[in-house]
């Protein structure tokens, strides 16, 4: 199949290093500490941080550090075929079918569910494993002793790269909870199709069974946190579709800091901004929902007047 | 799974033979027609309970309607083992399993979780009957409550009403009502009602249940009364 | 759950009785309702709804499938709602399954009505194709994203929002498929069947706190509640389904007050749902 055209576009028109158009929005779960939805293109995802908290089985608690959790879980609507739900009910229509239909069918059709259950529940636990490592290793475990955090990621709408948009949208929580991170986490993910290296893969990119890989990095640190890949490349290959994988997650990394600083605009008001602005920026760290933002970014007070004016950074 | 081959009969499934029953039992302007079981439309099951049927279990009940057979046992108080903090409330567990041959399609009552929905479709038509023996049970375990819990369910065909139906008639039904209530206190503690009703037809059939209800109590008392003096003897 | 002290509790419960909640509503009033149309572009219909603080998307999916043997001439719905652990730190791993559960029975007793299909909101012999022989089956999923209280509501809103966005493709019947034989489909890509929602009912939900009821109880209010009653009501004013939760014991005639109370609360939620949907298509279309 032909991933990219002569003229070199790909299938939903982008360049082979062109992003799918990313959205975000802060705050969607009144009730969380930290929520955001993240959306690459159709792929989106919510993700709600609760915590830190008391721990609520005792015999997880660390005393030394902060127990991140993470769960992730699909919407039976996400993917393009409804999906069987792993856990009971949705056999009822299939079971009326075999019930009054035929016997035989039956047997297969539980068959079935059981075999797609079974690889939908791995797919999940690994996710969430890779999303709760990567959010570790990043958020100050040290600081908050003794106590839980917990990251829920859902998909809405699974598009290819459901992965990098859950540690986004998990970066993004976590950072509205004022949870202290060393950086803000991005991931991108790229690809190998056609001999081109490709940025951020869609659903239709991403089964065609070329390899993937999925990056995390810290940006300012300037770290990669998290390194998949499945099938072989060459490794002169691998580094160039590493490199464009980077290259995406630093663009991830501006736009995130644009909206978060253009929430951070709209929750902590002008007065806050003002002060900031005039005593520098490391003297407020201690301001709680400025904390995680201040800690590492180096900003000149003429970028934090242009985020208050307009609400949005260029940087 | 459910013929066995090799010239052994196929097992019995009712429901083809069914569809074309519809017709000659009941039809929207049809006043009269007889029920499956000779009853008449407000006219309910025969009801025989019977406590003390396990004896492993700290209270049990037997109760029988017709074609339907319930056993409720029941364990404890005791001490609860999910309590992680203190709580100044019980904790009601319930856990209600079919025996593989209760329903005419075997193998329904699987305890395999996928089936839970479809074991509670198929519960449906008993779980008023459940409910009176489960409330038996604890009564026979010495539980204190406030009330004994009587249930009646009634079916709504076409024009008519018909109390307690049988599996067969719920198969038709246009909508039903299930009522579950303590007597004495005259309160009404669970109520469904699925389909399309009027005001009218709604309290008729809330004042119907709420009779059978009272009337199935007086027979479960009437149980109860008779197993104390049987021990008392 | 909701943690409360003691004075919290009482906080409630007199606000309540003198007809002031702690966000200012009366008794009989809703939250703010908001609806998106559309929301889940892989679905034949999708909506989302917020209701204050809650949050819930319903998306309806059509697949063809065989017809019930007993109903030939009638398609099938099914309705699953999910709680997603996004809206409480509860519903994680099966926390949610029994809350799920729950939801899902009654709406489907408040919206699929009696077993011979009379009385149901949707109408199933309109997903009919070829009789006896293949049927769309309407898979509806919710999904809670957002918990304040008043899920059921929500989601019932949800899913009439949904089915009056759903499009189902109009599909051509091979002739000459003959007995037992599947005749062949073709599904069309252009043309779209618009579904029928106006006899899909609202559903109010009155929840029992002291002496009165309210309305569009928030998740501290239902901590608080002894019984709900869960009323769904065509627009013609019939009732179609009825669930009740809560342990507490109710007077038959207090329910009968109830469901005249929510009958009237109905008229107007369906008139406040109407316009908001057709408002959400409006901007859907615009877009």
């Amino acid at each position: 199949m032909e991933f990219v055209n002569p003229e070199g576009l790909r299938l939903d028109g982008r360049r082979p290093m062109e992003m799918r158009q990313l959205r975000a929005q802060i705050g969607a779960v009144a009730k969380a500490d930290g929520s955001a939805v993240f959306e690459m293109g159709n792929t989106k995802v919510i993700a709600a941080v609760y915590g830190p908290r008391e721990v609520q089985n005792r015999s997880q608690q660390i005393n030394d550090q902060a127990l991140v959790r993470c769960e992730y879980s699909m919407a039976n609507f996400s993917t393009g075929d409804r999906r069987r739900k792993p856990k009971g009910d949705s056999t009822n229509i299939a079971c009326e079918n075999a019930i009054f239909g035929c016997t035989n069918h039956w047997f297969m059709f539980v068959m079935c569910f059981v075999m797609a259950n079974e690889s939908i529940r791995r797919r999940s636990t690994e996710i969430s494993l890779v999303i709760r490592q990567t959010m570790e290793e990043c958020i100050l475990t040290n600081l908050m002793p003794r106590s839980q955090i917990d990251i829920y990621v859902q998909v809405l709408q699974a598009d290819g790269g459901t992965r990098s948009a859950c540690i986004n949208a998990a970066t993004l929580a976590l950072a509205d909870a004022g949870i202290p991170m060393r950086d803000l986490v991005t991931s991108c993910s790229a690809g190998f199709l056609n001999s081109t290296p490709l940025l951020d893969l869609n659903y239709v990119e991403d089964s065609a069974g070329g390899p993937d890989v999925t990056v995390g990095i810290l940006p300012k640190l300037d770290k990669v946190t998290l390194l998949q890949m499945d099938a072989k490349l060459p490794i002169d290959t691998f580094e160039n579709v590493m490199q464009l994988a980077v290259e995406g997650c630093k663009a991830i990394a501006n736009y995130i800091r644009e909206v978060s600083f253009a929430r951070e605009y709209q929750t902590a008001g002008v007065s806050t901004w003002l002060v900031v602005h005039k005593k520098g920026i490391r003297a407020h760290i201690q301001a709680p929902t400025l904390a995680w933002l201040l800690l590492d970014f180096q900003l000149s007070s003429h970028h934090l007047k242009l985020v208050a004016y307009t609400g949005v950074a260029t940087s | 799974m459910a013929s066995t081959g090799g010239g052994a009969p196929g097992t019995y499934t009712p429901t083809p033979t069914k569809k074309t029953q519809r017709s000659s039992f009941f039809s929207d302007s049809d006043v009269d027609w007889l029920r499956p079981d000779g009853r008449g439309f407000h006219q309910c099951r025969p009801a025989f309970f019977r406590t003390g049927a396990v004896n492993s279990a700290a209270g049990s009940a037997y109760a029988e309607f017709g074609n339907t057979k319930v056993i409720v046992s029941v364990f404890g108080p005791r001490e609860s083992k999910k309590a992680m903090v203190y709580s100044d409330v019980g904790r009601l567990n319930c856990n209600v399993s079919c025996t593989t041959f209760a329903t005419p399609v075997r193998g329904l009552g699987s305890d395999n979780k996928e089936f839970s929905s479809m074991l509670h479709k198929a519960l449906e038509g008993d779980l008023p009957v459940v409910i009176s023996c489960a409330s038996l049970a604890l009564a026979d375990a010495g539980i204190m409550m406030y009330d004994l819990v009587a249930g009646v369910s009634v079916s709504c065909l076409g024009r008519n009403l018909i109390i307690d139906p049988i599996l067969e008639e719920e198969n038709f039904q246009d909508g039903s009502l299930m009522i579950t209530c303590m007597p004495s206190r005259y309160e009404v503690t669970q109520l469904s009602i699925t389909g399309e009703w009027s005001t009218a037809k709604l309290n008729e059939a809330m004042q119907l249940c709420l009779d059978a209800c009272s009337k199935l109590d007086k027979i479960m008392r009437a149980c109860l009364k008779e197993a104390a003096s049987a021990s008392l003897d | 759950m909701v943690g409360l002290s003691l004075g919290e509790k009482h906080f409630i419960q007199g606000g309540i009785d003198q007809n002031l909640r702690s966000d200012g509503r009366k008794r009989d009033a809703y939250r703010p309702i908001s609806i998106e149309t559309g929301v889940i572009p892989q679905a034949n219909g999708s909506a989302r709804i917020r209701i204050g603080a809650t949050e819930v998307i319903a998306s309806v999916k059509a697949e063809l499938g065989r017809p019930n043997a007993l109903q030939p001439d009638k398609g099938k719905v099914a309705i699953f709602v999910d709680c997603s652990p996004v809206a409480e730190p509860m519903f994680e791993g099966r926390g949610g399954e029994e809350l799920s559960t729950e939801l899902s029975v009654a709406l489907q007793c408040c919206l699929l009505g009696g077993k011979s299909g009379a009385g149901a909101g949707i109408d199933l012999s309109s997903l009919i194709v070829a009789e006896g022989k293949i049927c769309w089956d309407l898979y509806i999923d919710g999904l809670v994203i957002s918990s304040d209280g008043n899920l059921l509501d929500a989601l019932g809103a949800a899913i009439k929002a949904a089915l009056s966005n759903t499009g189902i493709p109009r599909v051509q019947v091979a002739a000459g498929a003959s007995g037992d034989e599947q005749p062949e489909v073709d599904i069309s890509d252009e043309e779209f069947l618009q579904f029928d929602t106006s006899g899909v009912p609202v559903i109010v939900t009155l929840t029992k706190v002291g002496r009165h009821y309210i309305v569009d109880a928030t998740s501290e209010e239902e901590s608080q509640m002894s019984s709900a009653v869960s009323v769904s009501i065509s627009r013609k004013g019939h009732i179609c389904g009825l669930s009740k939760r809560g342990s507490a014991g109710l007077d038959p005639s207090v329910i009968s007050d109830m469901i005249s109370v929510a009958r009237h609360i109905s008229e107007q939620l369906i008139n406040k749902l109407d316009s908001e949907i057709s408002a959400a298509e409006a901007d859907e279309d615009e877009m």
